[in-house]
């Protein structure tokens, strides 16, 4: 895939296979992808919707798991009852109810409506509740008689002490938001609003011209760079995120 | 007698030494409420939806189980129930084999083996989408594959995604491709737990290296498979993406890959028939409820 980014559009398909570019085309294929369409909306719209969710998922998931983990006020195991609850949802159930929801909400085709139902999910609560039962209670007891408020002891204890977690649940959080498809696809008809999973899929198959694969496979690259470079970065949080991803969830 | 100052629970919440735990209830509520708008009314919203015709533009009419008689004698319907069950099937038992024997090979110590290993990772990472368009064009009649193919039976065109036989075939092939190493990370976590000394012992009682790892690592991996078998199952019945991207119409040739999955898109976002595209995911959550269930069960039982 990387290598026929920078091939002429004949070699792609040559059989024998140039594992190489015989004519290596630097930034050609690059650009035929965003005259074809979009690309760099593309890109931005799906770095703003990952990137929106991981904030949002790890704030706020770190939050409710210390809530759960750390605090007995009534309500608490019903309340986590429903959140586990939510995990066991599949998303395609939600698909129409949502679409009509956000449609009345007058949400449909734009970022709110993107972004929005995905800016939590129950298994970072899940996930963050399980490191947060870890932490010592004297510390936070601690934290109490120095006279610290709760919400101050959060953002200044619990959160460092839960950073390597964080991290796996970041990165867990931005694999899934950038390949999502079935949402965007749903709720968003502007093009330039897409984000590049459904933007790719007008290179594959375009309208009323035969598939350009120069195109979609310099596209391709540009979608799969990132997830790339957090692996090659992250490497050892990424298989210990996933791995957990699974194994708890 | 004065009586005792008696403080109903109310007051002790709110100004006992317990004060503080409220911060708990502040500390998960934007999570509960997220989750009560865009999760629990969504579900029970979806239900009275499969209860009704509804087409975005009148509004919804109460038809009662209708939807759900007329999915009975809908051949589409009974089509992508069939379809999605077969590439279950596939995306479920040929992944196990596979991934618990790359996971025990991956398991002994050999040189490179964190090369291969990080090379055998690699279609995770890519997303679905893209996995389905680079396969799309290896799956080309005259590319890649075929003139691998060529290379044993001097084949020059294979219809891969126009043929009602292979296209359904090739769905199962990418998708397995795409989940194995996923999987086999997941069993190789579950090896790392079984106890070395264990093994140690058995194979100096002289076992074999396959009774070894029958007595010995299978019954410790029970948990990590009833999970395996668990998700692998649940991902496979909400297939979609793959189809949607590689095959024409999307769900062709003749509705050979047209799964529930894609079902529910085409009511809803092409026909415009909500009632029944909520009926269709109805179905589809019962099926994975029914998965979830059986899991818990044998989780229970372990």
């Amino acid at each position: 895939m990387v290598t026929s980014a920078y091939k002429a559009e004949e070699e792609i398909m040559a059989i024998p296979i140039h594992w190489w570019p015989h004519r290596f085309q630097w930034l050609e294929r690059f650009r035929e992808a965003t005259e074809i369409a979009p690309l760099w909306h593309y890109f931005i719209n799906s770095a703003l919707f990952s990137i929106t969710h991981v904030i949002a998922t790890v704030f706020f998931g770190a939050m409710a798991g210390f809530g759960f983990a750390k605090y007995d006020f009534p309500g608490r195991s019903f309340l986590f009852f429903l959140v586990i609850c939510t995990l066991m949802i599949p998303f395609q159930i939600l698909v129409v109810p949502l679409f009509i929801e956000i449609k009345a909400l007058g949400w449909e085709n734009s970022y709110p409506g993107l972004i929005m139902p995905g800016l939590m999910n129950a298994f970072g609560v899940f996930m963050m509740r399980q490191h947060a039962s870890d932490l010592p209670n004297e510390l936070l007891e601690a934290g109490r008689v120095d006279g610290a408020g709760e919400f101050h002891m959060f953002m200044r204890i619990v959160l460092p002490l839960l950073a390597p977690a964080l991290a796996s649940l970041a990165i867990i959080v931005f694999i899934w938001s950038w390949g999502a498809f079935l949402w965007p696809l749903v709720v968003i008809q502007d093009r330039d609003l897409n984000v590049l999973s459904v933007g790719l899929t007008n290179y594959s198959q375009p309208y009323q011209r035969p598939p350009m694969w120069g195109a979609a496979m310099a596209a391709s690259t540009v979608a799969t760079i990132p997830i790339a470079c957090l692996f090659v970065a992250f490497q050892r949080y990424f298989i210990k995120g996933l791995t957990a991803a699974a194994v708890k969830g | 007698m004065p009586a005792a100052p008696r403080r109903g629970w109310v007051a002790t919440w709110f100004s006992g030494p317990r004060r503080h735990q409220w911060w708990g209830l502040a500390f998960v509520l934007p999570v509960v409420v997220f989750f009560a708008v865009f999760s629990v009314f969504p579900v029970l919203f979806g239900f009275a939806i499969s209860l009704t015709d509804y087409s975005l533009l009148d509004p919804p009419e109460f038809v009662g189980l209708d939807n759900y008689r007329n999915l009975l004698g809908d051949k589409l319907f009974i089509t992508a129930l069939g379809n999605t069950l077969l590439f279950v099937l596939g995306a479920t038992v040929p992944v196990w084999a596979m991934s618990l024997t790359s996971a025990v090979l991956f398991d002994q110590a050999f040189r490179g083996k964190l090369w291969l290993k990080t090379i055998f990772f690699l279609p995770v990472l890519p997303p679905i989408v893209v996995v389905g368009v680079v396969w799309r064009m290896l799956l080309h009649p005259n590319g890649v594959m075929t003139a691998f193919v060529g290379l044993f039976n001097g084949a020059t065109e294979v219809p891969w995604l126009a043929s009602t036989v292979l296209a359904p075939l090739a769905m199962v092939a990418v998708h397995d491709w795409s989940v194995v190493p996923f999987f086999m990370m997941i069993w190789l976590a579950g090896l790392a737990g079984v106890s070395p000394e264990l093994r140690e012992a058995a194979r100096i009682d002289g076992a074999t290296a396959w009774r070894v790892f029958w007595h010995i690592d299978l019954p410790a991996l029970r948990a990590t498979a009833v999970f395996v078998a668990a998700l692998s199952s649940i991902n496979a019945f909400q297939t979609f993406a793959l189809q949607y991207v590689m095959t024409a119409d999307p769900g062709g040739p003749a509705n050979s890959t047209l799964v529930l999955g894609l079902l529910v898109l085409k009511y809803g976002f092409q026909y415009f028939r909500m009632g029944d595209a909520a009926a269709v995911s109805v179905v589809m959550f019962v099926m994975i409820l029914s998965v979830t269930a059986v899991q818990l069960r044998f989780n229970r039982r372990g």
